[in-house]
């Protein structure tokens, strides 16, 4: 069986896929490795990192099985990026060095450059959804969202101040109302003997019955003010 | 003449996991009691965990007494092993993290650094040579049994021998196993047996095991300094041997399988545990494949960090033949095995930032032939496509322990989703279950793989043609078995697409057997549930529940769950695993069989699809 012959190792997370490819590579797995490669790259995935570090080639035609596989995922708008650090593969792939890119490890190729990738990841969902945003519109998307953003951390700020406020100003008057009460309730507490001697006639409550209308509010207005006695 | 004998004492590795103080408190008693009779000069040998014991329990006096003990040489405290590993089965940055851990412990407690080498298991093989020396060891404790092996002669081997390797040297000492067990067994023949390792006022080395129950420990000592006045026998330290006598020759060749690791006489080394016992195999390949991929993705302090957490994996009681608590026949030290290596790799998993699926296509097992290891965040699994499409291991990620830790006697491994197809004939669950053990029926046809990867999680396609000997002669099956590993799930779907492929119509039952190790550590009647509703199991006979959607079962010990969804109904075999050839506990539970089926009936060119989810979670 062809995928006896090679030890392979694939990583799915997210929008990286990494292939490592390890062990000698001759002609006798040159079929194997490109039919597993093939099948590999097919998929979802915007980064293609193929990991050569452990593998030792001693055909050349695996550059071409490297330059088909570069071209199938070019045309998946995916990137593929060779990982590899030793002067042996260096040398092996001296020919093609512009045409590959190759970085030592993964987190060497996300330090390489922000924009690049970004606009790989615009490139792959632009083919993958159908949609094309050409660098101006996507920088006005970017603009218009981050304006829409940025209004409404304002709106919810302000209104976050407004709300402060209010809530401040209704504590200040329910400490004053408490204070209004207390101070009404020691007035009346002064007054009371003098009230029941019939020095000081009750004026509030005259007021009140003369504003009371009906029965039944003014039976509720007595059982009111016996309780709180 | 005064017999001169050497005592080189240890304690069995397994203390490091039960009672270890009180074990330590009466070990150091029972040290200080034979240092205050100032008969017996004696060397030890305690394992890491059972040093730092020592050293949290012990008085300030009892730690002066026996450094002032080794100074004098009356006291030797040997190194070896932090957990007293049968070091030639692993790489040697493990080896040498496990010698400097111990010594650096003897160091900070008794401010020594061991000259003397001792492995409770002695395994020996000749790169120790080198490794020793370069960890600063002058001499290692070997098995005399090697040693005759080594010079063709069955008679005794006194004094010590040296050898060499790779440029290295290193001086070897044999320990009598026959006057060992001679003293231990209060044999009165032991002066007989003494006299040829004692002649010309050469010293024989005698390896005695501390018990490990914490109250037998003081009576030993005692036992001991008894023998030594009743019997006038002289004592000295290993190392005083060494300095003492001269060579007896040098070896070109030493190797040893080792003692107490469950291995027959005809065993040449260690490493036949690894060809004989599947369970022992797995887990040693399970950690070299978290030690591989430890040092391919990890640096500096973080692989260092990450060495240390290996390092409890490689005690021996993980690699022996043995039982009760001192190897892998018991259900408990399998899970033990298994939950270090998986804590480690959960770290492992955190420190390389991996959430998505990994799937490794390498000859995992070391034979010459690939096996795929899948995983995700939530579980991992070892596939053998070329034997069956069937699992070798299913760890559960968050429980930290592999679901098919089971233990069969024929020395087969336990399976995953091993399938069968059986006759059309009524099914009696005893029946069933004696034909899924002895392989009947069995559909192991070796597969070719694609790896689909896909928006939701990555599929393995396996495919392949079976002939059948079932209906007629000429029937034969194309199978398809996909598993689709989620990407964000803890769960896996397993898809079946049968076909005929014959002249013939094929009648019979199709099923897919998991040889499950769970509930073997404990189990209440409310494990096993079908369709929500507990299973009227009495772990000794097998039942078939017809009909089933759902099964559920749940370890409460080792806080794992599996469930199993199937898609069309399905019958359930359920059986209990015992392990025959276990002299000690001949009934003991190794684990759960559970093995759906479904009847198949089918035209020629006609096919069946079969389809369940399996779902593995912290219980």
């Amino acid at each position: 069986m062809k995928s006896d012959l090679i030890d392979i190792q694939v990583e799915s997370r997210g929008n990286d896929v990494e292939l490592t490819l390890s062990g000698s590579l001759g002609t006798a797995q040159l079929e194997a490795v490109k039919e597993k490669l093939d099948m590999l790259v097919k998929g979802p995935g915007c980064f293609f990192f193929l990991n050569l570090q452990n593998a030792h080639f001693t055909s050349d035609r695996y550059l071409e099985v490297f330059l088909e596989l570069l071209n199938r995922v070019k045309a998946q708008k995916s990137t593929l990026i060779l990982i590899f650090g030793s002067a042996e593969l260096y040398d092996f792939f001296s020919k093609y060095l512009n045409i590959f890119e190759v970085y030592e490890n993964r987190n060497a190729y996300k330090k390489s450059g922000i924009k690049k990738q970004l606009q790989q990841i615009g490139l792959h969902y632009g083919l993958r959804s159908g949609i094309t945003v050409s660098s101006g519109v996507a920088v006005a998307f970017i603009t218009l969202i981050l304006g829409w953003m940025i209004t409404l951390f304002l709106i919810i700020s302000t209104q976050g101040h407004d709300l402060a406020d209010k809530q401040a100003q209704i504590i200040a008057l329910q400490n004053q109302k408490e204070r209004y009460i207390r101070e009404i309730d020691k007035l009346e507490s002064s007054i009371g003997p003098l009230r029941k001697l019939g020095v000081v006639q009750d004026t509030t409550m005259l007021s009140s019955f003369g504003l009371i209308q009906e029965w039944v509010g003014y039976l509720e207005y007595l059982e009111n003010t016996r309780r709180e006695k | 003449m005064k017999p001169s004998l050497s005592f080189v004492l240890q304690l069995p590795p397994s203390t490091a996991y039960a009672k270890l103080e009180a074990v330590a408190e009466n070990l150091l008693e029972g040290v200080c009691k034979a240092l205050d009779s100032r008969k017996i000069r004696f060397s030890l040998f305690l394992d890491g965990p059972s040093l730092e014991a020592v050293g949290k329990v012990a008085k300030p006096l009892m730690l002066s007494k026996i450094r002032k003990a080794i100074e004098h040489g009356s006291l030797e405290l040997l190194g070896g092993g932090f957990y007293d590993p049968m070091l030639p089965l692993f790489p040697t940055e493990l080896q040498t993290m496990q010698l400097a851990k111990h010594s650096k412990l003897l160091w900070k407690l008794f401010d020594i650094e061991p000259s003397g080498y001792f492995n409770s298991s002695m395994v020996w093989e000749m790169e120790m040579t080198e490794l020793l020396e370069k960890n600063r060891f002058e001499y290692a404790l070997v098995q005399e049994a090697a040693l005759q092996d080594a010079l063709g002669r069955t008679t005794s081997v006194p004094g010590w021998y040296s050898v060499e390797d790779k440029g290295s040297f290193l001086r070897v000492v044999p320990v009598s196993q026959k006057l060992s067990d001679a003293i231990a067994n209060d044999d009165f023949n032991w002066a007989q047996i003494a006299e040829p390792y004692c002649r010309d006022g050469k010293s024989a080395v005698v390896g005695m095991n501390i018990p490990p129950q914490p109250g037998d420990i003081f009576p030993f000592f005692e036992r001991l300094i008894d023998f030594i006045e009743t019997n006038e026998v002289e004592t000295k330290t290993v190392a005083n041997i060494v300095a003492e006598q001269k060579s007896e020759g040098r070896l070109s060749f030493l190797l040893s399988a080792g003692r107490k690791i469950g291995l027959p006489a005809t065993a040449k080394t260690c490493r036949e545990l690894l060809v004989r016992r599947p369970e022992v195999n797995l887990l040693h390949k399970m950690f070299m494949s978290q030690f591989h991929r430890a040092r391919a993705s990890l640096q500096g302090k973080e692989l260092e960090k990450f060495f240390e957490m290996l390092l409890p994996a490689m005690s021996p009681i993980y690699y022996r033949d043995m039982q009760d608590s001192e190897g892998m026949r018991t259900p408990m030290v399998r899970w033990w095995g298994a939950r270090f290596i998986l804590a480690a790799a959960n770290q492992l998993t955190d420190l390389v930032s991996f959430d998505g699926i990994r799937l490794d296509i390498a000859d995992f097992m070391l034979e010459g032939r690939k096996f795929i290891w899948a995983e995700n965040h939530s579980y991992s699994f070892l596939l053998d496509y070329s034997g069956g499409g069937i699992l070798h291991i299913l760890n559960a990620k968050d429980s930290e322990n592999n679901l098919l830790s089971s233990w069969r006697d024929d020395g087969d491994p336990a399976v995953g989703f091993m399938d069968f197809i059986l006759p059309n004939i009524e099914q009696q669950a005893t029946r069933l279950d004696q034909q899924l053990s002895d392989r009947e029926g069995l559909l192991a046809p070796a597969y070719d793989y694609q790896i689909k990867r896909l928006d939701t999680g990555t599929d393995i396609a396996l495919q392949s043609e079976q002939p059948l000997q079932i209906n007629a002669p000429s029937s034969k099956l194309r199978i398809e078995k996909t598993y689709g590993l989620s990407a964000t799930g803890a769960d896996f779907s397993l898809a079946y697409k049968i076909a005929n492929a014959a002249e013939d119509s094929i009648k019979g039952f199709f099923g897919t057997l998991l040889e499950t190790g769970l509930l073997a550590c404990g189990y209440t009647s409310k494990d096993i549930l079908v369709d929500g509703s507990p299973l009227k199991f009495n772990f000794r006979d097998p039942i078939i529940f017809p009909d089933a959607s759902n099964i559920e079962i749940m370890d409460h010990v080792t806080e794992s769950k599996l469930q199993l969804k199937f898609e069309q109904k399905a019958s359930v075999l359920i059986a209990p695993i015992f392990g025959a050839s276990a002299l000690a506990a001949p009934e003991a539970l190794q684990g759960i069989r559970i093995y759906p089926f479904w009847k198949l009936s089918l035209e020629p060119t006609a096919e069946r699809d079969i389809r369940f989810t399996v779902h593995i979670s912290k219980r």
